[in-house]
């Protein structure tokens, strides 16, 4: 027997001093993800949407969940080799512009609905049993869900800029299906075996941490697909207060909302309003400002309106498996990319679009550095 | 001379392993088993039913590792390797090696609690990596010895210094991060070597596609999927989309016969893949099978009727056929490519799964374990041997069988098994006088 060295390891108090408490949280649920798929049951997402102590008692002070957060620079050096990181954005081996073909994918996408066909395309061919995406609960606040069927995909298109506890909801549908062992085994082998995640840059890092250690729940996620993330937004009653003062208009009135080269807010007598990223910080989630991950760097894709023409996504591929899953998914008619005159014009496109890519990603770096040692000086 | 030593090591605790140390523990000899796997069992372990009478494999096997264990002349010595080997007949020095388990064999009760709770997934070695098991981890359900084991290239607290679960929730107390490795000296009159095969890997042939199509698999893999405890808990799917299987095809000779891979017959093939299709029609009478053979072989006790009423029984089909590469159609469905030698005409089956008889071969490390035993291997890797004395190897005092000295089925290893601790015996107390 032999004694674990406690006072070693970083635990869950750490993170409330660091990163809660710091107001530094993302709200990506990934280390109360943990703490229920592997049934520990110390840790839940309060009403507040943060993690907390459900039962201190249980917590068994394993220090997973310090190693996983994002905010943390635990695990730092190594989920950079793993995937290949490298300054300013992260490994990307292309870019291209495209749209779902699927006229009711783009019906209800923000963009080009590549994201949704993408994913149909895999459930269609079996190379995932389900989708860990968000929906849309009301106007302003979207729900996490496991979505298995194409149903479940159109439902959940659409934006995030509300952003949801995602990765929270596989811990608790991993423990709901698995109260023993066996269970465990039957989950694996015939409930969610492959699970492809859509997810901000907090918590796709989050995934690839867990990956990185090898752990519950993040072995089942087969693909990562990563939204470009400027912030997200948390609408409470003062928070709209502010903003309906600021844009002189009514919320109840706001259709959709987008975020490309700025805000923009369709209202529903089909005005368009265009807001720069300044004049909606005091609503952007505090941890947001301190992140410095635009364009979702360790995703296998990372996806988003910036850069193309409207009605289409910007697909940055990253990994190999990235760049198959969009080749497949186009030539078997999936998507489509963007139809440019000649060879030239894409070329320049291409370039336009990097440029736009880089740009974003170093502004919210530097908005992020420069709000995380303001955070440490304070 | 110094004395003789009545004791003797067995090398491999499998099907044949298992039953020299019990022939030999029952002569009233000391018997040393050393296993290199955390636990007794071998390949048979693995296997779903054997054939000619299609009994459960591990409902024949677990009495015999449950009586190994606690017969009072055996010593298990699992999760460990031969190092060294000095000495002659009547009196080697053996050196062994114990790698750490990192649990306490004796503490441990393999309750189970810790792999519940363990959360670092590793592919499961036993189970082909047709699922993932956790860093802590049983070998198989039915293990013996029946202890925890743990992973320490995959433990957060061995690579990582956090974590901790496993010693902090077991109530024995029997996690210990800092087990080291220990060397067993044995003092032997006798061994008896029965290290069994290793499963051809058929990726190096790349028309059949093994590891591109998900639904190509091995037969190996096959016992796994078939099998009530395996990772689907005997549901036979197919490996892309999970869906039913109702037709299968059956590729024999892979890897063996080959002048590129092992030119010897593996003997067993022909006579699995009939258990496997007639498994496959017992689970589901719509299943049908085919078999693409080279040469039908059904050379023992029983099985020329065994294949017969597989044909007429489980509507299995033979086809005396050349396969010539496996392609994948839309549905990912495997379309096997062949000409049928009889009619001397191309045809091609689109079946579900597509299960590979591949070869069975000397372990991979036989030649190192040759060196250490000084003993010669035949031109295949196979331990040497010759017809009029099988089980003796070209050392005196170290005998051979089952499937390290050369393709044979279960039956006909358990017999070498018999005759290598007879051979055995006979050498201590023929030194002894």
């Amino acid at each position: 027997m032999v004694s674990v060295e406690e006072e070693e390891i970083k635990t869950f108090r750490d993170l409330q001093n660091e990163v809660i408490v710091a107001g530094l949280c993302g709200k990506c649920g990934g280390c109360v993800s943990f703490c229920s798929a592997d049934q520990l049951h110390a840790l839940e997402m309060g009403e507040d949407e943060l993690p907390r102590y459900v039962d201190e008692e249980k917590c068994l002070t394993c220090g997973i969940c310090y190693m996983i957060c994002p905010v943390t620079q635990d695990l730092d050096a190594e989920v950079q080799s793993r995937f290949g990181w490298e300054p300013p954005i992260g490994a990307h081996e292309a870019i291209a512009s495209a749209r779902a073909r699927d006229d009711q994918v783009r019906r209800v996408a923000t963009d080009g609905g590549v994201v949704t066909a993408l994913l149909m395309y895999l459930m269609d061919k079996h190379l995932i049993d389900a989708a860990i995406v968000s929906r849309r609960s009301t106007a302003f606040s979207r729900q996490p869900m496991i979505a298995t069927t194409r149903e479940d995909l159109i439902t959940a298109a659409g934006s995030h800029f509300a952003g949801s506890s995602h990765l929270e909801e596989l811990g608790d549908r991993y423990t709901t299906y698995s109260p023993t062992m066996s269970a465990v085994r039957s989950l694996q082998s015939q409930y969610l075996r492959h699970v492809a995640m859509v997810g901000t840059p907090c918590q796709i890092r989050t995934v690839r941490k867990m990956q990185t250690l090898g752990i519950l729940p993040a072995h089942l996620i087969s693909y990562t697909i990563g939204l470009f993330c400027m912030e997200n937004f948390s609408f409470d009653a003062l928070a709209r207060e502010k903003l309906e003062g600021k844009l002189h208009i009514d919320f109840e009135d706001i259709d959709k909302l987008n975020i490309k080269d700025d805000v923009i807010i369709s209202l529903a007598d089909g005005t368009t309003i265009h807001v720069p990223f300044e004049d909606v910080d005091d609503v952007a989630r505090p941890a947001c400002l301190a992140c410095t991950d635009f364009s979702n760097e360790y995703a296998d894709l990372s996806a988003g309106g910036l850069g193309s023409p409207d009605g289409y996504t910007t697909i940055l591929m990253r990994t190999e498996k990235g760049s198959q899953l969009y080749s497949e998914a186009l030539r078997q008619g999936y998507i489509e990319q963007a139809g440019f005159v000649g060879p030239a014009e894409l070329a320049s496109e291409k370039t336009k679009m990097m440029a736009k890519v880089f740009a974003f990603a170093r502004r919210k770096r530097e908005r992020g550095e420069a709000r995380l040692s303001d955070a440490l000086s304070l | 001379m110094s004395q003789v030593a009545e004791e003797v090591l067995v090398i491999g605790g499998g099907a044949a392993g298992i039953q020299a140390a019990l022939d030999l523990a029952d002569m009233g000899l000391k018997v040393h088993v050393v296993e290199k796997k955390p636990s007794i069992g071998g390949r048979m372990a693995q296997l779903d039913k054997t054939f000619p009478t299609n009994d459960c494999a591990l409902c024949i096997l677990a009495p015999k590792m449950a009586e190994c264990s606690r017969h009072p002349n055996i010593t298990l010595h699992t999760y460990s390797e031969v190092q060294d080997v000095t000495g002659s007949l009547g009196n080697f020095s053996v050196r062994v090696l114990k790698r750490p388990r990192y649990v306490d064999e004796g503490a441990c009760t393999g309750c189970g609690d810790c792999f519940r709770k363990c959360p670092a997934k590793v592919p499961d070695e036993f189970d082909m990596s047709l699922r993932m098991r956790e860093a802590i981890h049983m070998y198989f359900l039915q293990a013996v010895p029946a202890v925890a084991t743990i992973d320490p290239e995959r433990c957060l607290y061995l690579t990582k210094g956090r974590c901790g679960i496993c010693a902090k929730i077991c109530q024995a107390g029997a996690v210990n991060y800092d087990q080291q490795s220990q060397e067993i000296a044995l003092d032997v009159g006798a061994i008896v070597v029965a290290v069994g095969f290793d499963p051809f890997d058929p990726a190096v042939l790349k028309h059949y596609g093994y590891g591109r199509y998900r639904n190509v698999i091995t037969s190996l893999e096959y016992e796994r999927l078939i099998s009530a405890s395996g990772p689907t808990g005997g549901h036979l799917v197919r490996l892309s989309d999970r869906g039913p299987v109702k037709r299968l095809g059956f590729l024999q000779c892979v890897g063996s016969r080959s002048l590129q891979h092992h030119r010897f017959c593996s003997s067993v093939c022909c006579m699995y893949a009939s258990k496997e299709a007639i498994l496959a029609n017992e689970h589901d009478p719509e299943v049908r099978s085919t078999i693409y053979y080279t040469d039908l072989r059904a050379a023992g006790k029983g099985f020329q009727e065994y294949t017969a009423r597989a044909e007429r029984d489980y509507k299995v089909t033979y086809v005396r056929s050349r396969v010539a590469e496996i392609v994948q159609d839309d549905n990912e469905n495997p379309v096997i490519c062949f000409e049928d030698l009889v009619s001397a005409k191309p045809g091609r089956d689109t079946v579900d799964l597509a299960v590979l008889a591949i070869s069975l071969a000397p372990r991979r490390g036989a030649d190192e374990l040759a060196t250490v035993l000084g003993v010669e291997l035949d031109e295949d890797n196979f331990i040497k041997t010759e017809p009029f004395s099988p089980v003796d190897t070209t050392r005196p005092g170290v005998f051979a069988c089952g499937y390290c000295r050369g393709p044979a089925d279960i039956p006909e290893s358990v017999a070498q098994a018999s005759g290598a601790a007879a051979r055995a015996a006979e050498a201590i107390f023929s030194a002894a006088a």
